[in-house]
């Protein structure tokens, strides 16, 4: 999972091949710690579906500031420059991976319901 | 003494001695135990690693550990945990079920049959119900003080509750914002006196006593203010963040059926681990044990894995 800068983020998150989920996180923050490894496992497992990037809210606070984002970690997923979901705090592998098969099959495959 | 031996790989029906479900301090005293007891066991580790604790910006009253943060303090926990020679598993338990003598523990992913069981899933924070509350979670409605903090640098807030939780990150937040509402329903805090004096003493705080909030109100950004119902009538205050430490629900949805619960939804307890079915043990938060302090969390679970240890040798002596 690479980390991007703020103003990397809008044309990373344009995708409409995959779906995109940018972390923003701190160094400072427990469960951004506890997320990371999850993130980190299923970047490399949903890699054909969705892309995992983090950015560091104190390195990148007008974006932060900009997404509405005032707690870490918060998770947004987009899907062609459109927020499409946002998980703040702690997710276990299996529930993160659920959201987001459940998104991919909604947003990734036009004409399945 | 015969047990089973341990498994580097345990994967889907895996066969264990105990199982201890949970990654808070009680579950993480466990597996310490249970390792150096030399039982073959598997955390199942859920929710938040860390549990509650983890989430806590300072904890000072843990012996021997004069001031920690929370987060230090449970990866420290599950690092000697590991040095005893723990084993750890990312998955949350869905549901438990007698088979014979044993038990079989679901998880979203795979399943594993258990000897015995500690269940030490601690309780995640409660919710207030509030107009505005889900909706604006994340976007200026926090459970999190150590977490969120630094988003309020120099904004205003309103901390609800009046417990150990609500006056410890009221005060973690007093430092960094510029004005904070503790929003309490009763006429005293119920937080250790050491900690309410604090509060009552810090310049940037206000109480509202005999208060509650109704609504938390915002736009597209997030919270703009807050409702509260005060005993001089209905007051609006404009803030950017809502704290909410409002009491705790235990994490016992997978256990329902399994053990008795109080009404509260705490794993009823005797002898303070034991619940209601032979082999199965309670540790921690999710208990009925009233007092839920990361040292009683810890003390909990390691004679929850004691108890284990005891159960398991003697079914093998019978």
């Amino acid at each position: 999972m690479r980390q991007i800068k703020g103003a990397e983020m809008k044309a990373l998150v344009a995708d409409t091949g995959k779906l995109t989920l940018v972390d923003f996180s701190a160094s400072w923050c427990g469960p951004c710690q506890m997320v990371h490894p999850v993130l980190e496992a299923l970047s490399a497992e949903m890699a054909d579906k969705v892309s995992f990037f983090k950015i560091d809210v104190d390195e990148s606070p007008s974006e932060a500031g900009a997404m509405g984002v005032r707690g870490v970690p918060t998770m947004i997923i987009f899907h062609g420059g459109k927020e499409i979901d946002r998980q703040v705090g702690f997710r276990d592998k299996g529930d993160l991976r659920k959201t987001l098969e459940g998104l991919a099959n909604r947003f990734l495959t036009p004409g399945k319901v | 003494m015969q047990f089973h031996l341990p498994q580097d790989n345990p994967g889907s029906d895996s066969a264990v001695d105990l199982a201890i479900a949970g990654g808070g301090p009680a579950a993480l005293s466990a597996a310490l135990y249970a390792a150096r007891y030399g039982l073959d066991h598997i955390v199942l580790e859920s929710w938040q690693p860390g549990g509650q604790a983890a989430l806590t910006a300072l904890i000072e009253n843990y012996p021997g550990v004069p001031s920690v943060p929370g987060s230090q303090l449970a990866a420290t926990m599950k690092a000697q945990a590991l040095e005893a020679g723990a084993r750890f598993t990312t998955e949350t338990v869905s549901g438990v079920e007698p088979l014979g003598d044993d038990l079989m523990v679901r998880t979203g992913t795979s399943s594993y049959t258990a000897r015995t069981l500690i269940i030490a899933t601690g309780a995640a924070p409660a919710k207030l119900g509030v107009p505005g509350e889900d909706r604006y979670y994340g976007r200026g409605v926090s459970f999190c003080a150590t977490c969120d903090a630094p988003f309020y640098r120099g904004r205003r807030v309103v901390v609800v509750g009046g417990g150990d939780s609500a006056v410890k990150e009221a005060l973690h937040l007093s430092g960094v914002v510029s004005g904070l509402v503790l929003v309490h329903r009763r006429d005293t805090l119920r937080a250790e006196p050491r900690l309410a004096r604090r509060l009552l003493d810090c310049p940037t705080c206000e109480v509202r006593w005999n208060s509650t909030l109704k609504a938390i109100t915002g736009d597209e950004q997030g919270v703009t203010g807050v409702d509260l119902d005060t005993p001089s009538g209905v007051e609006h205050l404009e803030v950017d963040g809502v704290f909410l430490y409002v009491g705790t629900r235990p994490a016992t949805d997978p256990f329902r059926g399994l053990v008795e619960l109080d009404a509260r939804g705490a794993v009823l307890t005797r002898n303070i681990v034991e619940t209601s079915r032979p082999g199965v043990y309670a540790a921690g938060d999710v208990t009925s044990n009233g007092f839920r302090q990361v040292v009683t969390a810890a003390s909990d679970g390691a004679r929850a894995a004691w108890a284990a240890f005891e159960y398991l040798d003697d079914r093998r002596r019978h």
